[in-house]
């Protein structure tokens, strides 16, 4: 009894220290974005006057246009993903189509590296004419989002119990409808969990984004990698873009850590 | 309509989709790593078999990306391995005060885009600005984060900031989806602690290891964010990673054709590592 005391203080205070280590990054990014051009020389003093002015060069700056194109690519790669994804799932799920190498398969190909596909899909890009808009962003996101879709709602299909299919068929549902107005509603928050992270990923991505984008159609990482480059340094301004584009994504993972070990083992963990 | 009809067509969105965005892709870059294929001068290619191939092979610098980037892989996991199992066996224990808060927080860095990370870090790591080498440099130690020796080791320690919290997912998970009963049975045979760990739940994990493991090897070897944001590949070509090597070779030089071939030989280089790894746990398995 006492031992287990002695264990649990020393795992309060390991993880306290790990804690800091993940937080501290976040909290100079933060303090960063308010302090004036001068105080940054200073890197330990903490007692300063904060500063809005970053903020509003950035408010003021491309970057909410970027954050706009973001969460466009996000949002149409993921209803893409999703509307082609689920029906797939639920036949691997269910029927075990192509058996266990078609759901590896669907695992590896997300895993590709995206190296391996952007000379192909820069050169398709252009001879479309569709360099330099969203529409090339969002092809290179289907590459690795809807296999992770797909993947991700196996696991939530294999909970379903089969009798919720059986009672439809009795009811005389055709199986599409069975499987539209029975089983899909019932997995609701794995359909919302893989969204959202599908979304997250989405949001992430530089090395697409950077190769495909430019100008107008600049999605956000590519306008934070922008603010760190040979040609110059805005601090202030990196920072408060950083925070921008990691606080909606962090608050979301939230929402999905529960769901996520069950839509990341595809069926094969237990959450 | 019968049921073998219904599952074929259930998949079919897919299968058309993936042919599209990925099959004929990767056919097409086939096509253009066989061609002297130059973003400078695009319809004037030849056929040129596998001189791309050949090329890359005698090209040091090919050499020292993929060298660079299985270090990189082989440290980071090592210890992202480490530090995320001594983290989900903290996290496990029912007891420990504050678990849920302390799991969503030390989660989070994995959601966060790599660019933003590599960018705070350089910034946190920046020998006149950065608060790291300060604090440091009052207590006595020198240390230049992206020299030449330690730039490499560095990006590795900022991927295990960002991607130890994806091996504590899983190896979480893993732990909470055990059987309770062997464990039970060891500690009435007078087991504990380590011993317990050790020939308990390391054992019963394995398959939850083996793919944790994996996947995030798998993912390593796309690093590029980092690269970008701090190093560029410097200095020298200290912190040059495949990923970065390829994107410069095909959009810093313009030759397309060369950065195809050399995709295809690093797909064929992570195949060929994920077949050996895979035996190498397996037999480790067998012989416990």
């Amino acid at each position: 009894m006492r031992k287990r005391i002695y264990i649990d203080i020393y795992s309060f205070f390991a993880l306290l220290i790990f804690l800091i280590i993940i937080i501290f990054p976040y909290f100079w990014t933060l303090i960063s974005s308010l302090k004036t051009a001068a105080d940054f020389l200073h890197p330990l003093k903490f007692n300063f006057t904060p500063t809005l002015s970053h903020w509003a060069n950035v408010i003021n700056s491309q970057i909410p246009h970027q954050g706009i194109n973001s969460i466009l690519v996000g949002i149409i790669t993921v209803v893409i993903a999703l509307t082609v994804g689920a029906p797939a799932a639920y036949s691997f799920s269910r029927f075990n189509t192509g058996g266990e190498k078609t759901r590896f398969l669907i695992l590896l190909s997300q895993m590709l590296p995206p190296a391996v596909l952007i000379v192909p899909i820069f050169l398709l890009m252009y001879s479309l004419k569709l360099l330099d808009t969203i529409w090339a962003v969002i092809f290179a996101h289907l590459t690795f989002i809807t296999p992770l879709v797909t993947w991700f709602l196996i696991g939530f299909f294999d909970d379903v119990p089969r009798e919720l299919e059986e009672a439809a068929k009795v009811d005389g549902c055709t199986p599409w409808q069975a499987f539209l107005w029975i089983v899909l509603p019932t997995i609701r928050p794995g359909l919302a969990a893989a969204s959202l992270f599908g979304f997250i990923l989405s949001w992430n991505d530089l090395y697409y984004a950077l190769l495909l984008t430019g100008g107008k159609s600049k999605t956000l990482p590519v306008g934070i990698a922008g603010y760190w480059t040979f040609r110059g340094v805005e601090m202030g301004q990196m920072s408060s873009a950083i925070i921008l584009a990691i606080i909606p994504v962090i608050i979301a993972s939230f929402f999905i850590q529960k769901y996520l070990v069950r839509g990341l083992g595809g069926g094969a963990i237990k959450g | 309509m019968d049921e073998r009809d219904f599952k074929y067509r259930l998949i079919i969105p897919l299968a058309l989709l993936l042919i599209i965005v990925m099959i004929y892709p990767l056919g097409y870059s086939l096509w253009v790593s066989l061609h002297d294929f130059k973003l400078t001068s695009i319809g004037q290619e030849h056929f040129i078999g596998f001189s791309n191939y050949w090329n890359i092979l005698k090209d040091h610098s090919f050499w020292r990306a993929i060298s660079n980037t299985i270090i990189f892989v082989v440290l980071a996991v090592f210890l992202e391995f480490l530090i995320g199992f001594t983290l989900a066996l903290m996290l496990h224990r029912e007891t420990t005060p504050f678990r849920n808060i302390f799991r969503a927080i030390l989660l989070s860095p994995m959601f966060i885009t790599p660019i933003a990370v590599g960018l705070m870090f350089r910034f946190l790591l920046n020998s006149q600005l950065g608060f790291v080498p300060v604090i440091l440099n009052k207590l006595g130690i020198n240390i230049d984060w992206f020299s030449y020796k330690m730039a490499l080791f560095t990006l590795v320690l900022i991927d295990v900031w960002q991607w130890t919290p994806f091996m504590l997912l899983l190896l979480l998970a893993g732990l909470e989806s055990l059987s309770q009963d062997p464990f039970e049975a060891a500690k009435v045979d007078g087991a504990e602690g380590w011993n317990l760990i050790r020939y308990i739940t390391l054992p019963l994990l394995k398959p939850v290891i083996l793919a944790a493991i994996i996947i995030r090897m798998l993912d390593a070897f796309k690093v590029y964010e980092y690269v970008y944001a701090i190093t560029r590949g410097g200095p020298g070509e200290a912190t040059e990673t495949i990923q970065y090597h390829i994107y410069r070779v095909g959009f810093l030089y313009f030759r397309l054709g060369e950065a195809s071939a050399m995709a295809y030989l690093l797909i064929i280089v992570i195949l060929v590592l994920v077949l050996i790894l895979y035996h190498v746990l397996q037999r480790e398995h067998a012989n416990l």
